[in-house]
This record gives C-alpha cells, structure tokens and sequence, in this order.
C-alpha cells in the first residue's frame, strides 16, 4: 500500500508540472495584454512598458516558467495582476467557500445517488416518485437549473436566498459553517445552510445521477450473483445480506464514480458559483480569465488539478482497501 | 416500436420536461417585473448591487477601472470635481473652495476647505495636497500621469496649496475633477500604515480618504460595506450604512433588485431590460449624462482597411441613427460631434460622415466576390455585439464576408502591441475618456500613446495640434485635431453613452448625487423620498 501511494503521488507531482507548462504556454501564445489588467484600460504605452518590465514579463518564456516553478517550491504563485494582492493570499479568501460548497453538495451528491440507486434496485414502492423529478432535473443544464431555483425559491416564494453565504465570508478560517458551530451561533449555522442550499442541490443533481444509476447497476448484478441467494435461502435478513454481502462488492465502480464526479463538481462549480454570487475560485476564475490574469489562472488551475488528482488517488486507495487485489 | 426506442422517446420527453419549466421560471423571471414599489428601508442601510467585484483595490491611486469608483469616490475627496446634475463639463468645487490658474496655465493656487478632518482624524491641510499628490507619483499607477507633470507644490499655510506644473497644461484641472484623479490621503495615516509599497497593501482594506463614508468591511468576492464618518464637513445621508454586494451574474442582481433587497443599480444593467424597469412605476429610471461614447474604429493595419477610401466608404455605410436608436434606445443619443457632447463649446467638432451606403456597395464592386472582413466587439459586451452583428448584417448584402466576432478584453488591449492581430474593425460599446477636457479625449483614442487608440492609426499633425492645444487652451486647435483626425476614416463618434440608473422608488436624489464625470453616485446626497 506504501508503494501504491508513493507512486500516486509522484505520478501527481509530474501531472501538476506538466499542467504549470501547458498554462504557461498558453498564456504565452494569447494575444492579450495582463499589464492592462493590473494598471487599467486607459493606461499608457509607457506605464505598461515600464510595469511590464517590473513583473518580469519582458523575460524569454523559459526563464519566466523557471522563476515561476522556482517561486512555487517557496510557496508563492506570484501576485494576481488584477487584484494586486498575492495569489496565495486570493486562494486562502476563496477557496474555502469554494471546497465549503462542493464538499455540502457531494455530500447530497452521495445521499441523493444512494437513495437513487437503492430504491432502483430494490424496487421499493414510490421510489419513482422520486427518481423521475430527479432524473427530470438532471436533463436541465446547471445554468438553467440554477436560475429556475432562483426564481421560484427566492423570487417567488422568498424560503431561499438567491446569492452569497449569508454571513461574512473573512471569518476566521473562511469555512463559514465550521466558523458558525465553533462560534456557538445557531442562527449563523441556520443562514449559512440556507444559502448552502440552493446551490448545493443544483450542483448536486447531475453528478448524483451519476453515481446512482452506476450504483444501481453494480447493484442489480451483485443481487442476481449466486453467493447473494445462497445467502438469503440461509435465512439472512434482506438488511444483513445488503450489508454483508452486496455493498462491499458493489461499492467499487460507485466509489469510482463519486471520486470522479467530485473532480467534475469542482469545474462545474464556475458556473454555479457565477449565478448565485459565491465567492469562491470559480467567481475568481472567471474574474481573471477576460483580463488574462495570468498567476491568478495557474494559481487555480494548479489548486483543480491538485484536487482532481488528489481525489482520484484517493478514491484509488479506497477501492484497493476494499479489493486488494488491485494493488498488483 | 421496440422497447430501446420507447426509453429513447421517455428519455427525450423528460429531458424537454425538464428545460420547459426552467425556461417558463426564466421568461417569467424576465418580463415579471413587479408594478408595486418595494418599502423604504428602516435601519439606515442602503445597498448598492455591484455587477462583479471591483477587481482592483480600492487604493485612489492603484484603482483604474469600473464599479469600485463607488467605493473610491464615497471614501476619498480630491480638491475638485465635475458639478453634480448637469450635462456639461463644469468643474466645482470639492476640497478647494476656490482657485486660481496662471495665464499660462503652470501655476495652480488651491485656497482649501477649512474643518476638514481625515478618517483617522488628522486634519487636512495644504501639506495633505503635497503627499497626495507625490504619492499618486511614487505608486505609479495607471494614472500616474495626472501628476506626473507636477514640478512643486508650496505650502504657504495651512489652507493655501500653490501647484506648479513642469510645463503649462491647461487640462490640470480635469485632471484633479476626473474621478481617476489624485485624492486627498491621511499624510499621517500613510506614514503610519506605509510598509514597503506606501501603504498600498494597507489600503486594499482600509482608507485614508476624507469622504463622506468609511470603508469598514471588506468581503473580496462577496461585499464591501461603507460607514458613514461621523465628522463629515459636508452633506450626511439617512444612510448610516452603504452595503454593496456583489452580484456575478445580471439576472440574479435584476432579482434582487425587484425583490427591494438591492436600493440601485448604477450603470450595470444591458439595454435588454429597458423594457423592463424603464417607465415601470415601481421604480425610478434615470438616465444621466457621462462623457462616455460607442464608438466604431477601424484597422489600417489590415489589407480591407488599408487605403482611407475604404475606410471612409465602411464609415458612410453606418447607419449612426438607426443602429444607436435600435440597440442603446433611450440609454443614448445619437453622437453629432467627434468629441463628447459639450467638449468643445461651439461645436465646431462637428462630424461630417454622412450616412450614404451606396458609397461601400460602389466600393465592394472593386473587390472580389467574398472578400472577408471581421469586426470585433468586447465579449460580454451585448450592446457591441448587437451592434457588429448589425453592421455586418448590412455589409454582407454588398456581397462582402463580413462577420462579427467577440474577442475578451485583455486581447483588445493587446492589439496595440501589434495591430495585424486585430479584426478588421471594432465596436466599441461604452468607453471614455478620463476626464472633460478635450485633450484627455483626443489623446487617449487618437494618439498612438494615448493608450485606446487600438490599431494605433495615427495622424502626427493631430498628435502635434492636441500636445499644442493643452497648452494653452485652445478649443479652436482641438476642433482642428478632431477634424483631421476624423479624415483618416479611422474613427466614427456612434453615440452619446448616458449612465443608466435603476432605483427603488423611494431613493430620491439619484440625479442631484451623479456628475458627468464619475459614473457614480455620491451616496451622501441620497434620500428617502417623504
């Protein structure tokens, strides 16, 4: 198991590497212009020549990624050309409302998914009832489900708040709900769930269908395996032969599915972060690619990416703790 | 029909169930607006919906862009500034309660405000004048420029400043009334807050300024929040308090405003929802003069623009009234000057380019069939879109390939650097100069250094006429500049761009708090209608 993770790890390490170079020649085959961003639209040719030289911009594309690769061992991504303050500094205001949102909706990802997939299964009665809103939900692209969310729960009926967390967002480590149940303020805990809601289940939605209908499958070929009758012509009861028997040997392509879909919730949360005003790295994503705000970009590009590979390998190590076998 | 096609017929089914709804929740959204005013608020806070945050600091010599001027000019006082309620540019009085200007325009004498305190409770005075202004100099920021011509400032006492410039610039005053301009800043509080990037990193969540408001929260991302200072000189509001949330997306800040959860929205709605809040009785709608414009500029650089008679034949093919009318409606006036409205005080700026397409069906006749020509706009930019769209609509029946296409803002700017990257021609949708004097206008869109002059055309004699006339003055060279210029067939003035205001119904003085100039409102002459 060390091995395995040692090698994911290394394997992580190379993946960010290349990904730093991508963006960085990306940035530097665009046409536009980032010194315009960090002094203004109507500055003139010779502040931005003269700020160009101050940031380094004026240096042969190597030496630029060698100064950027060499400033990142000491932790520093550099100063965001838009907001002037340090990249580290933006991340550690952003991302903590950011991994707030998508760690509450992967959360109702897996619950909505399991339900999803045990009721299909299971063949429990009225469990269409709730599949076909969810599956009918799930056609709608995020965007629209987001707005349509907006007007009915906030325009229409006023039970749900439409944009931001609802409670200062500088708290003390930025993850507001955590903030609120250490501070002892039950009403801060109720608005930040309030405002958790809305964009939570609309980012939830897709990806729970996702890992329920694999579920559901895995599922359905678990229960149709022999050693599943065996082991109710035993006697067992339906509960202790879904739990001995059916969901560790089903749990592995579900728990595959989840690890991806929470590498998917984190790109897809740009939009949804958009449309209810979430101040997260998907708004200061968004915020910084029109003005080619180049440390802000590979700032969270390389945080994506570290998620995406970090959740990955964990989910790897997850399934090679429930089958070993796959460590070979 | 087999059992995959019926799951097939299902699938698709739900799928238009589900997009039908949302669309309906969405329409409705649109066109819903409500026709009862919301209620007054009571607890003295007044919220001003941002349209995506302000990016840059809210640091009056670091701030250069857009919507964070609500925040700069409701913390921070300059000496000046453009008078508030009138469609002219006329400087007033702000800091400075009066003032004099040498003849040759070098030597400018501030006799300052007296009473006036800081927020950290210095009091200000002539030495104030003198930091400000070499600060806004050492941090050298976009505009730096507006003291960079500063040899000295004298300080006789404490309520006299005397400015002497390096050589004579008759637009020193628009310098200090724009709202980019150089601000009056704690001389204490920088020395005390300073670091090593004078105070820079200090002010990104404080200020030091004089205004009638305080910056005590900052949320980046999410909200900035205002406090009234207490020992303001001038005007208070009822308004204790000034929240301004950020919104990233229009429709949710359109909600909310409907709701009555946000009091205005300052310049950040599109031309799309005209139909919505304007002449809606629930709410106010104003429309306010600024020295913004669209404009059409086109690339010389590019081998369709290359000879002004094509030029000059795209202009005239432009139907100014029509599309200004069409896509900007009551938010704009068609432009009749190559300046802003007023600049020039008789209006010898006048624009000759007359509307005439046959001019450019002749023209396209000389070329061959198909020939391609882009026109770019700014993404996101709806009203550049409309408008490209519009024009190349019209091009394409003189048998010319024209297509529209959006290009993100940190690519427009970088056309400059090399112009044969660039489309063909741009509309630009909203933009301006930095300040009322007509110097600040040519310089900026015509001259190569000037900074928006994209595609770099450039014509030395206008660039000599405009470096002459700030000199001393002279409208008549200015006219002259434009009218020059104006013959290259670079460069079509599109339209008079006005501020766009929505309010609640109980926010009086919306039109008395905004000057050409700002683009904001002071939050201090805001009321609550009796």
């Amino acid at each position: 198991m060390f091995r395995f993770i040692l090698r994911r790890t290394g394997s992580a390490v190379v993946l960010l590497l290349v990904l730093s170079a991508i963006i960085f020649v990306l940035q530097a085959v665009s046409p536009g212009d980032p010194v315009k961003a960090y002094l203004g639209a109507n500055a003139s040719p010779e502040a931005i020549a003269a700020k160009r030289e101050e940031l380094g911009l004026n240096a042969p594309l190597y030496a630029q990624y060698l100064r950027f690769i060499a400033n990142l061992l000491h932790g520093d991504l550099g100063q965001s050309f838009r907001t002037h303050r340090p990249v580290l500094t933006d991340l550690q205001s952003f991302l903590p409302a950011t991994l707030e949102l998508v760690l509450f909706s992967f959360v109702v990802a897996v619950l909505l998914g399991v339900l999803f997939a045990v009721s299909g299964s299971l063949r429990l009665k009225g469990g269409a009832l709730f599949r076909g809103p969810l599956l009918l939900l799930a056609a709608a692209p995020p965007f629209l489900l987001a707005l349509g969310g907006i007007v009915l729960f906030y325009a229409q009926l006023g039970v749900l708040p439409a944009s931001g967390r609802g409670v200062d967002s500088s708290s003390p480590t930025g993850f507001v709900v955590l903030d609120s149940i250490i501070t002892g303020q039950p009403d801060a805990i109720g608005l930040t769930f309030q405002h958790l809601l809305l964009p939570g289940v609309v980012l939830a939605i897709a990806p729970a269908i996702a890992i329920g209908r694999i579920l559901r499958s895995s599922l359905d070929v678990t229960m149709s395996a022999d050693y599943v009758r065996t082991a109710e012509s035993k006697g067992l009861t339906p509960f202790a032969v879904l739990r001995r028997h059916v969901v560790r040997n089903s749990i592995g392509p579900g728990l595959s599915m989840a690890g991806l879909q929470l590498g998917f919730m984190f790109a897809g949360v740009v939009v949804v972060e958009q449309i209810f005003s979430w101040p997260g790295i998907g708004n200061y994503l968004a915020g910084s690619i029109p003005v080619s705000d180049f440390p802000a970009i590979a700032g969270v590009t390389l945080v994506l990416g570290t998620v995406y590979i970090v959740t990955n390998a964990v989910v790897d190590i997850l399934q090679v703790a429930a089958d070993p076998r796959l460590a070979a | 029909m087999t059992s995959r096609n019926i799951r097939k017929l299902v699938r698709t089914g739900l799928a238009v169930l589900a997009v039908v709804p949302m669309l309906a929740l969405a329409a409705c959204s649109a066109n819903g607006a409500s026709t009862t005013p919301n209620a007054a608020p009571s607890d003295g806070v007044l919220t001003i919906g941002l349209l995506g945050d302000i990016g840059q600091p809210p640091d009056p010599d670091v701030y250069y862009a857009n919507n964070g001027l609500a925040i700069v000019l409701n913390t921070y006082e300059g000496l000046v500034q453009y008078k508030n309620d009138v469609d002219t540019v006329e400087i007033a009085p702000r800091l400075a309660e009066s003032w004099t200007v040498s003849p040759d325009f070098t030597t400018y004498t501030f006799t300052l405000k007296s009473g006036v305190t800081f927020h950290d409770g210095t009091p200000f005075t002539s030495a104030a004048v003198k930091s400000s202004l070499q600060r806004r100099v050492d941090v050298d920021g976009g505009a730096a420029y507006m003291a960079a011509g500063v040899a000295s400032v004298e300080t006789p006492d404490d309520l006299t400043a005397v400015v002497t410039l390096s050589e004579p610039n008759s637009a020193f005053l628009d310098y200090l009334a724009s709202p980019f301009g150089p601000k009056m800043v704690s001389p204490t509080g920088l020395a005390a807050n300073a670091g090593s990037d004078n105070a820079q990193t200090y002010l990104q969540t404080h200020d030091l300024g004089t205004g009638p408001y305080e910056l005590s929260a900052v949320e980046p991302g999410a909200k900035y929040t205002l406090t009234q200072y207490d020992d303001y000189w001038g005007t208070k509001s009822p308004f204790t308090t000034v929240e301004l949330p950020i919104y990233s997306d229009v429709s949710s800040l359109q909600l909310a405003f409907d709701k009555g959860d946000v009091s205005a929205i300052v310049a950040a709605l599109p031309s799309s929802s005209l139909d919505k809040y304007d002449g809606n009785p629930a709410f106010n709608s104003d429309m306010l003069p600024t020295l913004q414009s669209a404009l059409v500029t086109v690339n010389p650089s590019k081998p369709f623009f290359a000879e002004k008679e094509a030029r000059m034949a795209f202009m005239q093919s432009i139907d100014q009234k029509k599309l200004v009318d069409q896509v900007l409606g009551a938010r704009s006036e068609p432009a009749t000057t190559l300046y802003a409205k007023g600049m020039i005080s008789d209006g010898s700026d006048k624009q000759n380019i007359e509307y005439d397409p046959s001019v450019m069906a002749d023209y396209a006749k000389t070329l061959p069939e198909g020939t391609p020509m882009v026109v770019g706009y700014a993404s996101g930019n709806t009203n550049a879109e409309q408008m490209a769209n519009i024009v190349t609509a019209n091009l394409q029946t003189t048998g010319i390939k024209a297509t529209a296409q959006s290009y993100p803002t940190s690519q427009v700017f970088g056309w400059a650097n090399d112009p044969t990257q660039g489309p063909d021609a741009f509309i630009d949708g909203n933009n301006g100069p930095d300040g009322g004097n007509p110097y600040m206008w040519g310089h900026v869109f015509w001259d190569k250094t000037g900074g928006i002059n994209y595609f770099l055309c450039d014509d030395p004699s206008t660039d000599a006429d405009l470096n002459q006339a700030v000199k001393t003055g002279d409208e008549a060279l200015f006219a002259k500049a434009a009218q020059t210029y104006s013959a290259t067939g670079c460069y079509l003035n599109l339209s008079y761009n006005k501020d766009w205001v929505v309010s609640q119904k109980w926010l009086d003085g919306v039109a008395e708090s905004h000057n050409i100039g700002a683009n904001e409102l002071d939050f201090s002459l805001l009321s609550i209608a009796k």
